[in-house]
């Protein structure tokens, strides 16, 4: 992506290469489907063999509160994302960025909390099968938001340098797709993993 | 030559030869020794399978023969065509003979499978037995513990009984094969399985390890010997008493190597 | 005098680089390498990390290293801090044409990257080949003449590299070169993105090659655990060495998916598009969706093995079977990912040896999407014997029996495109005809690992060696040998002798068979797999099996030869020596960079041979 704006050929060029980004994002975000899918998979075969759940001899189960306040955070995050690439499709600079800090903040807590949860968990990578699905699952799906929320601040950033416009904001939307599929993650662990 | 007369020329080859094939194919005994009437179902659907793949074979084969024979151009310089090159004939498909190669190749497909099907539940047969084994596998030898409390490394069972084992393992995947009686079955760990076999034949015969478990894998065979069942029993009440608990194994997490 | 050239090519090379730092691309890269191990190893030593824990956090952080100092990340840190984009370094990343040190650095235009992967694969292709042929010495006689523990290693290693090389040879190196070609692109839809594609793959490879020095892994390439949870540290590095070779191939999925779906010419529809090209996509398809599950599988046991994780420890409650369930989800569509993009170079070939249209193109388009599909619905057949649910089996049985009739149509379409033709038997042509015979060897016995009955016997024998052998060399390599030869002209502007290319085909062709036919026999006979030794009676077919394996490799020096001689010196090839249809042969030998003065249009497919040619157009033509 270049950061000139131009006209005419060039701009048939830019919303063709944008579109390409876009289908782009959208290939990966089925091969990440198809990853946690696999992690899924795992979980509910060992859970289903397993005698009773959690396992004889593992005491803890994860509370629901701080998860629970959890989904509520990522699920409004996903919202503000939503805000913020309107923002980008009416041009308008400082809603982006009002938007974007918004989505940052509710990650960013989101991840604060999921860190003191797993602290005080009781339980770790190595309690048995309990423990092992549980943080694979919550594992990899932090670092899918923590690597999210740097994307985030990484167009957020661009934004300020005024670098992200109506034609240009394609790793804004890029973003957002990334961000609604993490959000759609937790939601299936959080029913899966806490609630079931 | 017209193009029928290729076609016609072409199959006339390919009935003769396919002809030929499944009439030598038909009078084979493919797996070398057939000592339980298990192996003896495997062997016929070895011979069907052969059978069904000679007009297969020849299929293509005389095809690409022919074609090799008849259909070649003359040749060009050392590099790039030849100068004259003519094309063949613009055919860019058939559509019965398209539709006629989908429909049976389907229908071959369908009939193997059927055919498989029933030979697998025939294999399995009934899951009750006369005689029962657990059969223990480990780093790098195969253990059998008979229902009279006896331990061995050799494994006896009786001809004409349906015979049940138990495959074991606590350490990593083997798996228990004895060609003669064409069963084999993974060991396990935390997943006992099961073979039943009827052994049609007496005798002694090798088994190994069918599964890479490591260093000693290739040198993890046993011996199976079929006998009367009298035999058998006389054989149990002469082996040594197990004595109580064999000591521990080592942990799974001690490098085979 | 050699002073003074040494010196021009280095300021060539790196004109403005102070004396210190090293020349961009690879010195960079293993300069980047070495410090991100020493970082990565310094920080699991502070963590007083295990041995396993330490190699992961080291060759992490060493990959991360080798990669920035390559510059694969140049551009888009650059364009992450919001920094403006130097326009003209942008360009000459493309590379000068003509200058050897693009193909050390990281070039983004897909005619370097191709020729990377191709040259990288046969280097693999190469070492894999040696490591067979240690084996092959091993099994000459009845016996242990070397090592247990070294033969396993090798085993799993030559397992691994050619699976590699079966991976990415065709695709990374053919398709990347000639798929933006062939369909009237200037490059592929990410040019950076397909660089750092290939430039994955180096330390990975490295890691796989260097892992008997770390311990060996006597799991095969297949890495079951519990066997896999035990064995050396060797092991680990061919888990995470495959786990890097997935990403590099799902990342260069998405850019094919991307590039076929989004660059075509005008009046190139899909189906006008090259067979070859409709068969990469296909393949492109099969990695975006399945790759992933094996790195999921790959990871849970690496967790195992160095965070204390239970995934696959029956005694801690975890299942062993699982592991195979996800491992072959993932390895079933990847023989796939393997045979596919080989069955398209002969389909692309066939029909310009002929003379006649492909035969049957649509439905052969359509036999690679079924195959595609139902590649994910067959993967237990490798399971027969596991002691999976015994359920399964029936309905397994059916989905690969199936499977055979797409797979059918591929000789329908090559035996049809023959048929009535005007054979010119060209090397690439002479492959085609042996392609035909050694995949259909592979197809027929692969029916009698499908059918259950049979299975029972067969599962863990030399019979399934001997299979896939001719599957995969049979479509895969034989694939690559006909188009690296069809080709040649077109990347070297050179054409490869063809005597030399004639006696290679023979010589390979011959050995081949003769090494793998007899091992269907011992398989039946009761000769297992994955073993060092054997009983005495298979000794002299065993050592029948290895003077014919030898040969292999001596034909495989002869093509090697021709190859590199001809690169140098052979005769300059015309743009269109065999006179072909599709778009890559309608402009100059070599391409220029750009591909296309300008971009054609495309008004049937590429196989209109018997129809009266058009007038040549101005600019290129499709036809």
């Amino acid at each position: 992506m270049t950061t000139h704006a131009a006209i005419g050929a060039h701009d048939e060029e830019a919303a063709a290469a944008a579109s390409n980004m876009l289908l782009a994002v959208k290939l990966a975000i089925l091969s990440e489907v198809m990853l946690f899918g696999a992690l899924f998979a795992a979980y509910f075969v060992i859970r289903g063999e397993s005698p009773g759940w959690p396992p004889p001899g593992h005491l803890e189960r994860p509370e629901l509160v701080l998860p629970g306040f959890n989904t509520l955070l990522l699920v409004s995050s996903s919202v503000t994302m939503q805000l913020a690439v309107r923002a980008a499709r009416a041009g308008n600079q400082s809603r982006i960025l009002r938007w974007l800090g918004l989505t940052l903040l509710l990650g960013g807590t989101f991840i604060v909390i999921q860190a003191y949860e797993f602290s005080t968990n009781g339980f770790g990578l190595d309690a048995g099968t309990f423990g092992s699905t549980f943080y694979i699952l919550t594992g990899f799906h932090g670092a899918h938001v923590l690597a999210g929320a740097i994307l985030i601040a990484i167009v957020a950033n661009r934004t300020r340098l005024g670098l992200v416009s109506v034609e240009h904001h394609t790793a804004l939307e890029g973003t957002s797709y990334y961000w609604h599929f993490v959000d759609v993650v937790w939601i299936f662990l959080f029913s899966s993993l806490y609630v079931l | 030559m017209s193009p029928r007369r290729h076609l016609l020329t072409a199959g006339a080859v390919w009935v003769v030869l396919s002809v030929l094939g499944i009439v030598v194919v038909a009078g084979l005994q493919i797996i070398p020794v057939i000592a339980s009437r298990e192996a003896a179902i495997e062997n016929h659907a070895f011979v069907l399978l052969t059978a069904v793949s000679v007009p297969v074979l020849m299929l293509v084969v005389v095809g690409l023969v022919y074609a090799a024979l008849r259909f070649r151009a003359p040749n060009g310089t050392a590099d790039g065509m030849a100068d004259g090159i003519v094309d063949g004939p613009p055919i860019h498909g058939h559509r019965g003979f398209q539709a006629a190669w989908l429909a049976i190749s389907l229908l071959m497909v369908l009939g193997l499978f059927a055919y498989g099907a029933v030979g697998l539940v025939e294999i399995r047969g009934a899951q009750a037995a006369d005689f029962e084994v657990q059969v223990e596998a480990e780093q790098w030898a195969w253990h059998y513990a008979y229902a009279n409390g006896v331990r061995s490394t050799e494994l006896h069972v009786p001809v004409d009984r349906r015979v049940h084992l138990v495959i074991k393992s606590d350490d990593v995947i083997h798996s228990f094969w004895v060609p003669a009686f064409g069963v084999k079955q993974d060991a396990v760990p935390g997943h006992p399985t099961q073979i039943y076999v009827t052994a049609t034949h007496a005798g002694t015969f090798p088994g190994m390890c069918a599964e890479l478990c490591g260093l000693g894998h290739t040198g993890m065979t046993t011996t199976v010997v079929v006998a009367d069942q009298a035999a058998v029993d006389a054989w149990l009440s002469n082996q040594p008493k197990p004595s109580p608990k064999p000591s521990p194994k080592p942990s799974p997490e001690a490098s085979g190597s | 005098m050699i002073a003074t050239r040494v010196l021009a090519a280095a300021r060539t090379f790196a004109p403005r680089s102070r004396s210190f730092v090293p020349r961009p691309g690879l010195p960079r890269a293993i300069l980047g390498a070495i410090i991100g191990f020493a970082l990565g190893g310094g920080l699991a030593a502070e963590l007083k990390a295990e041995p396993g824990q330490m190699l992961a956090l080291a060759y992490l952080f060493g990959l991360a290293g080798f990669l920035l100092g390559v510059g694969a990340f140049r551009f888009w840190l650059t364009w992450a801090v919001g920094r403006e984009i130097d326009v003209a370094e942008e360009h000459a990343a493309h590379g000068r044409a003509g200058e050897w040190q693009r193909y050390f650095r990281f070039t983004t235009d897909h005619k370097v990257i191709g020729v990377q992967y191709l040259v990288t694969a046969f280097v693999l292709f190469f070492t894999a080949g040696t490591a067979a042929m240690f084996m092959r010495f091993e099994l000459a006689q009845p016996g242990i003449a070397t090592n247990k523990e070294l033969y396993n290693t090798i085993m799993s290693t030559h397992g691994a590299m050619m699976i590699t090389v079966a991976l990415v040879s065709i695709i990374g190196g053919l398709g990347n070169y000639l798929v933006p070609i062939m369909i009237g692109a200037r490059d592929m839809a990410f040019p950076k993105a397909n660089a750092l594609s290939y430039w994955m793959l180096p330390l990975a490879i490295l890691l796989v090659a260097i892992n008997p020095l770390l311990g060996g892994f006597d799991s095969g390439w297949t890495a079951y655990p519990p066997l896999s949870q035990q064995a050396n540290l060797g092991q680990q590095a061919y888990l995470m060495a495959f786990v890097t070779v997935g990403v590099s191939s799902i990342l260069s999925a998405i850019n094919f998916l991307v590039t076929v779906f989004r660059m075509r010419a005008p009046g190139m529809s899909l189906m006008r598009m090259p067979i070859f090209v409709w068969a990469l996509t296909v393949t492109a398809a099969l990695a975006l969706i399945a790759t992933s599950v094996v790195a999921a599988a790959f990871t849970m046991l690496l967790f195992d093995r160095i965070l204390g994780t239970a995934f696959f420890r029956a005694s801690r409650g975890g299942d062993v079977i699982l592991f195979q369930h996800l491992f072959w989800f993932y390895s079933h569509p990847a023989v796939y990912i393997m045979a596919l993009p080989g069955l398209g170079a002969i389909l692309e070939v066939v029909p310009v040896f002929a003379r006649k249209p492909l035969f049957a193109y649509p439905l052969a388009v359509l036999s690679f999407i079924s195959i595609g599909v139902m590649s994910f619905m067959v993967w237990a057949h490798h399971m027969f014997v596991s002691g999976m649910a015994e359920f399964f089996h029936i309905p397994i049985m059916l989905t690969t029996e199936l499977i055979s009739v797409p797979t059918g149509i591929v000789f329908l379409s090559a035996l049809g495109t023959i048929w009535l033709g005007r054979i010119q038997f060209k090397v690439p042509m002479l492959w085609v005809f042996g392609f035909i015979w050694a995949f259909l060897i592979g197809g027929i016995t692969g029916v009698f690992l499908a059918d259950v009955p049979t299975d029972i016997a067969l599962s863990d024998t030399a019979f399934v060696v001997a299979h896939f052998h001719y599957t995969i060399v049979g479509g895969t390599i034989f694939g690559l040998f006909a188009g690296t030869y069809y080709w040649f002209p077109k990347i070297t502007g050179r054409m490869y002798n063809e005597r030399l290319g004639r006696l290679h085909f023979w010589w390979f062709t011959l050995a081949f068979n003769a090494t793998f036919i007899p091992m269907f026999w011992l398989g039946i006979e009761g000769m297992r797999r994955r073993v060092a030794d054997y009983p005495a009676e298979f000794g002299t077919v065993n050592l029948f099996i290895s003077i014919a394996a030898f040969n292999i490799a001596l034909s495989v020096g002869v093509f090697a030869f021709n190859m590199i001689r001809s690169w140098k010196t052979g005769p300059v090839a015309e743009s269109n020596p065999w006179q072909a249809q599709t778009l890559e042969w309608q402009i100059a030998s070599p391409p220029p960079i750009q591909n296309f003065d300008e971009i054609p249009t495309v008004t049937a497919t590429p196989y209109q041979y018997g129809s009266p040619r058009p007038a040549a157009a101005e600019g290129s033509s499709g036809s």
